[in-house]
């Protein structure tokens, strides 16, 4: 028991800022509807705004400080709230892709300027240690601790008492009786705003001394935050900042455990995830409601008829069988667009046709990858056969986590699969499952068909069999159910089982077809490795497909040649998860769901020109006692007129 | 004096108000009758903000007040009991008192509604959401008098409720339209209503079919001809 003390207050201390995050994030997603996956984004930024004014510019800490928890924070809340009221009324798959549009424009940039390199953080509270317990504590982690604590706290007690804080809990019961009752709910939105971003932010240049300066791992941040709200059922905030220091002791303890043991020792950073899990298994489908939900947006109606849309496809696959005579040496980055081709066709089933969203989809492809070494190399199998079985084993793997999530709203999909590919990066990828301690494993390409010119061709017959499958399931009976799905939530109602039963079935198809793209990924580099796909890759994949959505169902196509060739004849980036670029697709899906809820609201607006009903409805002219009045004939009173059965009858 | 003026308003992709005009004079007590599914919520959905209306103007006071949100509606006088219960379950009763008062002292708030409703008194601290149905109605209720409205508009606030509660709540209404205050009123139990009122509209199907005094309206042939069942009170 001893042994574990420290840990225990390690655990207690680094999950006390945890709570405080964790709290900044289910009050902005209680007060607004919107769960926002930049929550951690936030955090980095502040954390990379105090070493900007304290290392760079050379500012004494205290103005760093000043800059990064008082200055940084209102500038975010605005544009947060901004972006909140623009996508009332989105469907839930924009609202998720909007704060990862913003996630990945933070995370993005602070990678692009600063580097993927983490840097040491400027140390600014006194590291001396002091004894609590038996056990030497920093005075530092204390102080950290301490500051969550205490925000935690205050924002309890300001929350239950204050009126701003009665507002805040009002406005998620009820916004419109609040603003019946006078109060905006939109200003009291921007404060929950303002107090989310300022415990982001203080959490981040909390976290950043301990974690060190590196723009993923705090922006995994969010990734603790939301285990923690899971804990609080993304509703109580008492229990959020509990579910905080839960995460915070778990993960101590775990790094207790596997201490010395290199494969787990990815299994701290996951404990988040694994907290996430066992609530989305346990916690019933009553108690976690999301409370942003709305109903989908039926697919659009294709933009060419089917005849021209046949020419078309026709025409762009003769195009695909010219390439290699056009591009000379590029040859490898249109074979690469060629499998990108294919994992954003798996995506846009998912996206596009389905509503669902899935943010472990890099982690499918390199299952896909790893395991057609293992069959291609390690049992011997016939190249095809190894990649179809490649394929194969992505299904389970998807519907592990797609299960117990698919039977919850598309939110709490979209953080299973998020958290679920941070396990897989984390904790599978460097095991002997998937690419081993070396991380690298050969891949091998079929036999006579290994030159880059041929395996071309074999990637395009894999690519065009891809779109026609998903094509084919669009059309097919489960395309059907889906449509049905978007357009009446009541048929959602009564279907019950059926729709999760559809859900997991394209969930499954799209994890085979990604599993197939990892085989071909790897075939086509001749080695299989995690390194291009990490949860960050997960998001941009998401983020450029949606950019790509007014292709409708050649989007896939499109977004393959946005992210994989045009780098290659622009700045010399690798592909499109590198450097600036997903910056500029974080902007672009950011546009993009702003500009969907708009034109869906837009929609539900009414136009004065709508066919009125030919009742002989009389205007009034003028109100009081010498008011022109008619009295309708009652010929003209359909019968069809009903009552409420209480109506009359309760006038006894 | 509140006007709606030839207001169409709907939900996503379905007009439900087509080309509807209203009128709530000064100190009077206006009824808006009407079938299941004829507009009524809807208008008054409108009338406070909640809706914004795709053509038509509003006026409040002779001042322009189309398209404004609600809550600067609520500012300018208009209070709106919203249908079913107007009330933050999860808040407790002397909260939900405190965020009616828009900012007004809370304790003053607390006193008004308790002298209107006194039975609230002894639920202050109580969550709003365990209150009985007609206790969640006072004190939805209580919104009209904790601040001092000119215009309360009533959305069926004695739905589903005791025949005791329901007379203790048309007391209060009457009690309000004395006070001076204009309320345009829906309600199921209609010739209540219309004993309280000084004018009455009629709405079918997102159209007015009759505005005018109710003593014009023929209670029986009104329920017979437009509703389907006797009146029987
Ligand atoms: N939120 C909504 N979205 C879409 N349609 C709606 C919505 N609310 C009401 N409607 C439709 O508008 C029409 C009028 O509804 P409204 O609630 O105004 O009727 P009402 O006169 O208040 O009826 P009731 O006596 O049942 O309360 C109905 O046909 C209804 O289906
Ligand atoms: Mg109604």
């Amino acid at each position: 028991m001893t042994d574990l003390l420290p840990f225990l207050v390690i655990g207690l201390t680094t999950g006390s800022v945890y709570g405080l995050a964790a709290m900044g994030l289910v009050l902005t997603y209680k007060t607004s509807g919107i769960f926002n996956f930049a929550h951690g984004a936030i955090a980095a930024l502040a954390a990379y705004a105090f070493y900007e004014v304290k290392v760079v510019r050379g500012l004494p800490w205290p103005v760093a400080l000043l800059v990064a928890v008082v200055v940084l924070p209102p500038l975010v809340a605005m544009l947060m709230e901004r972006v909140t009221r623009a996508l009332a009324g989105a469907t839930t798959t924009m609202k998720i892709v909007a704060t990862i549009g913003i996630q990945l424009i933070i995370t993005g940039a602070l990678l692009a300027h600063y580097g993927a390199a983490g840097l040491t953080f400027p140390a600014f509270l006194p590291a001396d240690t002091i004894e609590l317990f038996g056990v030497y504590v920093g005075i530092d982690q204390l102080v950290s601790a301490c500051v969550a604590a205490l925000g935690a706290l205050g924002f309890f007690v300001f929350f239950t008492f204050s009126p701003l804080g009665v507002r805040m809990r009002a406005v998620v019961d009820d916004p419109d009786l609040l603003s019946l009752a006078g109060t905006s709910p939109f200003a009291v939105r921007s404060w929950a705003w303002l107090i989310g971003s300022h415990f982001a932010a203080i959490s981040g240049v909390l976290l950043a001394p301990l974690i060190g300066l590196d723009a993923l791992l705090l922006t995994l941040l969010v990734v603790q935050a939301y285990g923690a709200a899971a804990v609080g059922l993304f509703a109580s905030l008492p229990m959020t900042y509990a579910g905080g220091l839960l995460i915070g002791v778990l993960a101590a303890l775990a790094t207790n455990v596997v201490s010395g043991s290199v494969v787990l020792s990815g299994l701290p950073p996951a404990m988040p995830f694994l907290v996430l899990f066992a609530v989305l298994l346990l916690a019933g489908k009553r108690r976690l409601v999301d409370i942003g939900a709305t109903r989908p947006t039926p697919p659009q109606p294709p933009l060419l008829g089917p005849r021209t849309a046949r020419i078309v496809a026709l025409v762009v696959i003769g195009i695909g069988i010219a390439v290699p005579f056009l591009v000379g040496a590029k040859l490898p980055v249109y074979a690469n667009a060629l499998v990108f081709v294919l994992i954003f066709s798996s995506l846009q089933l998912l996206v596009r046709t389905s509503g669902q969203v899935s943010l472990a989809h890099a982690g499918l492809v390199a299952v896909g990858a790893a395991t057609f070494s293992h069959l291609a190399v390690g049992a011997g199998l016939p190249w095809l056969v190894a990649v179809l079985l490649a394929g194969a084993v992505a299904v389970p793997v998807g519907a592990l986590v797609a299960i117990p999530a698919i039977r919850l709203s598309g939110l709490f999909l979209a953080l299973a699969t998020f958290g679920f590919g941070l396990l897989l990066e984390n904790v599978v990828y460097r095991t002997g499952l998937l690419f081993g301690a070396s991380g690298s494993l050969p891949a091998p390409r079929p036999d006579g068909l290994g030159g880059d010119l041929p395996f071309y061709y074999v990637l395009l017959g894999f690519a065009v069999a891809g779109v026609l499958l998903v094509a084919a399931v669009g059309r097919s009976r489960l395309g059907r159910l889906l449509r049905a799905m978007a357009d009446s939530p009541t048929s959602l109602a009564t279907l019950g089982l059926g729709v999760n039963v559809t859900r997991v079935t394209v969930f499954g198809i799209s994890a085979f077809l990604a599993g197939v793209a990892g085989a071909l990924y790897a075939s086509q580099g001749h080695s299989a490795t995690g390194t291009p796909f990490t949860s960050f890759t997960s998001l941009t994949w998401l983020t450029v497909l949606v950019l790509c959505g007014a292709a409708r169902s050649a989007a896939p196509l499109a977004a393959a040649i946005v992210f994989a060739v045009l780098p290659a004849y622009g700045g010399g980036e690798a592909d499109g998860s590198s450097g600036w670029m997903p910056v500029l697709f974080g902007v672009g899906a950011l546009l993009v769901a702003l500009h969907e809820s708009s034109a869906r609201r837009g929609r539900s607006h009414v136009s004065a020109e709508w066919p009125t009903g030919s009742r002989a409805a009389e205007r009034i002219g003028s109100p009081g006692r010498a008011a022109a009045r008619e009295r309708v004939a009652h010929r003209d009173v359909d019968s069809a007129v009903r009552v409420r059965v209480g109506a009359a009858g309760g006038a006894r | 004096m509140f006007e709606l003026d030839s207001i169409t308003a709907g939900y996503s992709g379905s007009v439900v108000l087509r080309d509807v005009s209203l009128w709530v004079p000064p100190r009077s007590v206006v009824a808006l009758l009407g079938a299941n599914g004829a507009g009524k919520t809807t208008l008054l959905r409108v009338a406070s903000g909640l809706l914004k209306p795709s053509a038509g103007r509003m006026r409040l006071d002779g001042v322009d007040v189309t398209g404004k949100p609600p809550h600067v509606l609520a500012r300018h006088g208009v209070c709106h009991v919203p249908e079913g219960r107007g009330v933050f379950p999860h808040l407790t009763v002397r909260d939900n008192l405190t965020i009616q008062a828009t900012g007004g002292s809370a304790a003053e708030a607390v006193e008004r509604a308790v002298s209107a409703f006194p039975i609230l008194g002894e639920k202050l601290n109580q969550q709003a959401g365990a209150l009985s149905g007609g206790q969640q109605q006072m004190l939805a209720l209580a919104h009209a008098y904790v601040i001092d409205p000119s215009h309360v508009l009533l959305d069926e606030v004695s739905m589903g409720l005791a025949p005791v509660v329901v007379d203790e709540i048309f007391e209060s209404l009457a009690k309000l339209a004395a006070s001076g205050c204009a309320l345009l009123l829906v309600e199921q139990y209609i010739s209540r209503a219309l004993e309280l009122a000084d004018y009455a509209y009629l709405i079918t199907r997102g159209g007015i079919e009759f505005a005018g005094e109710p003593g014009e309206l023929d209670g029986d042939q009104l329920t017979a001809k437009y509703l389907g069942t006797p009146l029987r009170s």
